[in-house]
């Protein structure tokens, strides 16, 4: 019997690979918001090179960057999603723990891996802001805060653009890896898909299909981004 | 715990020769394809430098998981390859096709890190080489390939370490690599993070080797060079 | 450092819970992916076996179950991090797994077995010494993380071991030949002999018993949290009742065509 696009589409596959894929995108979302969070406030650290904390930065880095994924999820996965799960249960979310378990995990573990990248490029486009522009701030007696709000924040992440568009790149990629410890992304289903029917070929097939338009669709909007923000530094010149 | 150690630092470093030799042939095979999709990429043809266009926006836009998956299981299904014996020799055997998941993966990768090399070669070199009378291999061979690698073997670097972490993949194919020894030794001994923290460790040996290694590389292509910075190539700038 | 936080936090949280996470709900672990022991449809639906003894477990003890679908490696530690109340997932009850967690009375026994293409010299074997010789560079397809699993390892060190996540995935390279041969239960191979996959193929006719080696376990169990003897005691009761007025023998025989319950001491 041939196996084709017509039979996925019968035995409602679609509907769930589509399901699977908005998850993937969330999960993906939430990690890179994490990951942000996180990449801000340690490539801040890094930068101003503030001392005991910027070495936990360092180590953090280099360990999430230089071990593999697949290697951080199983102890993730395996581990200390106890904590995790306990943490949920402990602020009265039970039924959150319940349903939302393994896309906690997911997002705890993508968004760290996303988070330690993002410090580099946090850390980078810090690195890039003249000094000049900070000291004649200073000149002008603007407090702490405000050259961070006027003159650093807005320049960063001007210059991070190009930088998060990759690590976004990356990070929705590494959501594939989540399914091995069973949440329902898009490779989880292609996955079950895969299996049940003994036509693996046309379900990976299609999941790289669905990665690709994922990965164009944001390519095009980033690209959006930058043209955006080249136009009003243009302006202002 | 030293009964953990002495249990699992022998199968660990089992799998890590499996991770080199999964990394190195991968790395061989893709840099080399690499290289050659970049000449496509940057020839006047449009079908050859259309066709490395789409391979490597294909092969970086989806995830290395679902290559591997697709080459595995999706083309181990089907009869055109099973009937095929060379075909099947490597899809047949886990190793194997993770190998060439990988290398046609770091090939799009290097594709483009290549082609960014290639592309910063001053075209006052190519028409001074041209000049000469020498002819496309050789002025390949002789000045715009070493240009290139000395202004991509940064990026290379970071490549290199990608592909490393990558090769952690194939043990969901079945291969036994440092990561696939991991899982084992985690579901049978349930000491999570002490099995974590071995084949971490091993991991980032691998990669400070692999670093220490491009830095002399680089260093030995900078040599004639009286930069005091040594060790960083200088950019050059094609366009202002 | 930040570990040792961690830890404390999480001993902290499960400091706090009773016998059941939920008052009247039993919620229990389960592979979903191992037929006919426990297998998923596409909505969730929990079906098989152990799907069966969970059902009749909860009317015993007169609370609703609630299944809670997990890959089969992290079914101990989903259980320790307080994730669901029990595992039934056709476990088998091991030295190395007690260290972990408590099980109940076992409640099922059965034989482990390999298969092997028609026709194929290891098909032809029928003594269990000459079988495990013979595995020697051989590719012997096992699930991750199972005591087939661990069987082997410690059996036939020098077989090509090929570990899978899921069964389905062994049996699709079984049946496209990249592994010679397959360790599981009996009942797990003939749900690959029954399908169209499976024709060329038979079972080699070796029945290992748990009592031949301790790492195939005593039989199966229902796995509880150490610290929960409570249940533990309350279950041992409602499985031992089970067993013996037949109810468990009726559900193996709906999905095994044979009785495989094991009688309670």
């Amino acid at each position: 019997m041939e196996f084709g696009l017509w039979q996925v589409w019968e035995a409602g596959w679609v509907t769930a690979i589509l399901r699977g894929a908005s998850i993937t995108i969330l999960v993906g979302l939430a990690s890179m918001a994490a990951g942000l969070v996180i990449g801000i406030v340690c490539g801040l650290i890094k930068w101003a090179r503030i001392f005991p904390l910027s070495l936990l930065v360092d180590a953090y880095t280099s360990l999430v960057r230089g071990v593999p994924e697949l290697l951080i999820i199983y102890l993730l996965f395996f581990s200390s999603v106890e904590f995790v799960t306990k943490v949920v249960t402990a602020f009265g979310y039970a039924g959150v723990a319940e349903s939302g378990y393994a896309f906690v995990i997911a997002v705890i573990a993508i968004g760290a891996i996303s988070g330690a990248y993002s410090t580099e490029v946090v850390r980078g486009a810090l690195g890039a802001i003249p000094d000049g522009h900070i000291e004649a701030a200073r000149a002008l007696g603007l407090s702490g805060a405000r050259i961070f709000r006027r003159i650093v924040a807005p320049q960063m992440l001007r210059i991070a653009v190009p930088g998060i568009n990759n690590v976004w790149q990356t990070t929705i990629k590494d959501t594939a890896l989540v399914s091995v410890v069973g949440l329902q992304e898009l490779m989880r289903i292609s996955f079950i898909g895969a299996n049940s029917t003994r036509h693996p070929f046309i379900f990976y097939l299609i999941a790289a299909v669905v990665y690709l338009a994922i990965t164009l669709v944001s390519q095009g909007g980033f690209d959006g981004i930058e043209r955006l923000l080249r136009l009003r530094t243009r302006k202002t010149v | 715990m030293i009964d953990l150690i002495q249990l699992a630092v022998p199968v660990l470093l089992k799998g890590l020769w499996v991770t080199a030799a999964l990394t190195f042939i991968s790395v061989l095979i893709g840099f080399n394809l690499g290289l050659g999709l970049a000449l496509m990429r940057l020839s006047s043809s449009w079908l050859l430098s259309g066709f490395a266009k789409y391979y490597s926006t294909v092969f970086r836009g989806t995830p290395l998981l679902v290559q591997i998956f697709l080459f595995y299981y999706g083309l181990g299904q089907l009869s055109l390859i099973k009937d095929n014996a060379a075909l099947w020799w490597v899809i047949s055997d886990g190793s194997r096709c993770a190998v060439l998941a990988l290398a046609l993966n770091t090939a799009a990768y290097t594709s483009e890190i290549m082609r960014g090399g290639l592309m910063s070669v001053p075209a006052g070199l190519i028409e001074a080489a041209q000049a000469c009378g020498m002819s496309r291999v050789l002025r390949f061979r002789r000045i715009e390939f070493p240009l290139a690698i000395r202004q991509a073997l940064p990026a290379y670097g970071n490549e290199l370490i990608l592909v490393v972490k990558g090769t952690s993949l194939a043990s969901t194919i079945t291969v036994l690599e440092i990561t696939g020894y991991a899982k084992r030794l985690m579901s049978q001994t349930f000491a999570i993070f002490e099995i974590f923290a071995i084949a971490g460790i091993l991991y980032l040996v691998i990669n400070l080797v692999l670093i220490a290694v491009i830095r002399s590389i680089e260093r030995f292509l900078m040599r004639m060079r009286r930069d005091p910075a040594m060790g960083r190539a200088p950019r050059a700038r094609t366009n202002p | 450092m930040k570990l040792k936080v961690l830890t404390l936090l999480a001993c902290l949280a499960g400091s706090m819970g009773s016998a059941l996470a939920a008052e009247g709900e039993l919620s229990i672990g389960t592979e979903g992916a191992y037929p006919p022991w426990s297998m998923s449809d596409a909505n969730g639906n929990v079906t098989g076996f152990d799907a069966d003894v969970g059902a009749l477990l909860c009317t015993k003890l007169a609370v609703t179950c609630h299944f809670v679908v997990q890959a089969f490696d992290g079914l101990i530690p989903a259980l320790k991090a307080k994730r669901f109340d029990v595992i039934i997932s056709g476990m088998s009850i091991t030295a190395d797994r007690k260290k972990e967690i408590n099980f109940s009375v076992g409640y099922a026994e059965l034989a482990n077995m390999f298969v092997a293409a028609k026709g194929s010299d290891l098909a032809a074997i029928t003594d269990v010494d000459t079988l495990l010789k013979s595995l020697d560079g051989k590719k012997v397809g096992v699930q991750a993380g199972t005591t087939h699993a661990h069987f082997l390892e410690k059996r036939a060190p020098n077989a090509d071991l090929k570990t899978y996540d899921t069964l389905d995935q062994m049996q699709i390279d079984l049946a496209s030949g990249r592994i010679d041969t397959a360790f599981a239960d009996q009942s797990a191979l003939q749900d690959f002999l029954d399908k169209p996959d499976g024709k060329n193929f038979q079972l080699v006719g070796v029945e290992i018993k748990s009592t031949f080696d301790p790492t195939l376990g005593e039989g199966i169990g229902v796995g509880i949290a150490q610290d929960n003897t409570e249940l533990k005691a309350k279950i041992d009761k409602a499985l031992c009742e089970l067993i013996a007025d037949g109810s468990v023998g009726k559900a193996s025989q709906k999905w095994f065509k044979t009785d495989i319950s094991r009688p309670c001491k």
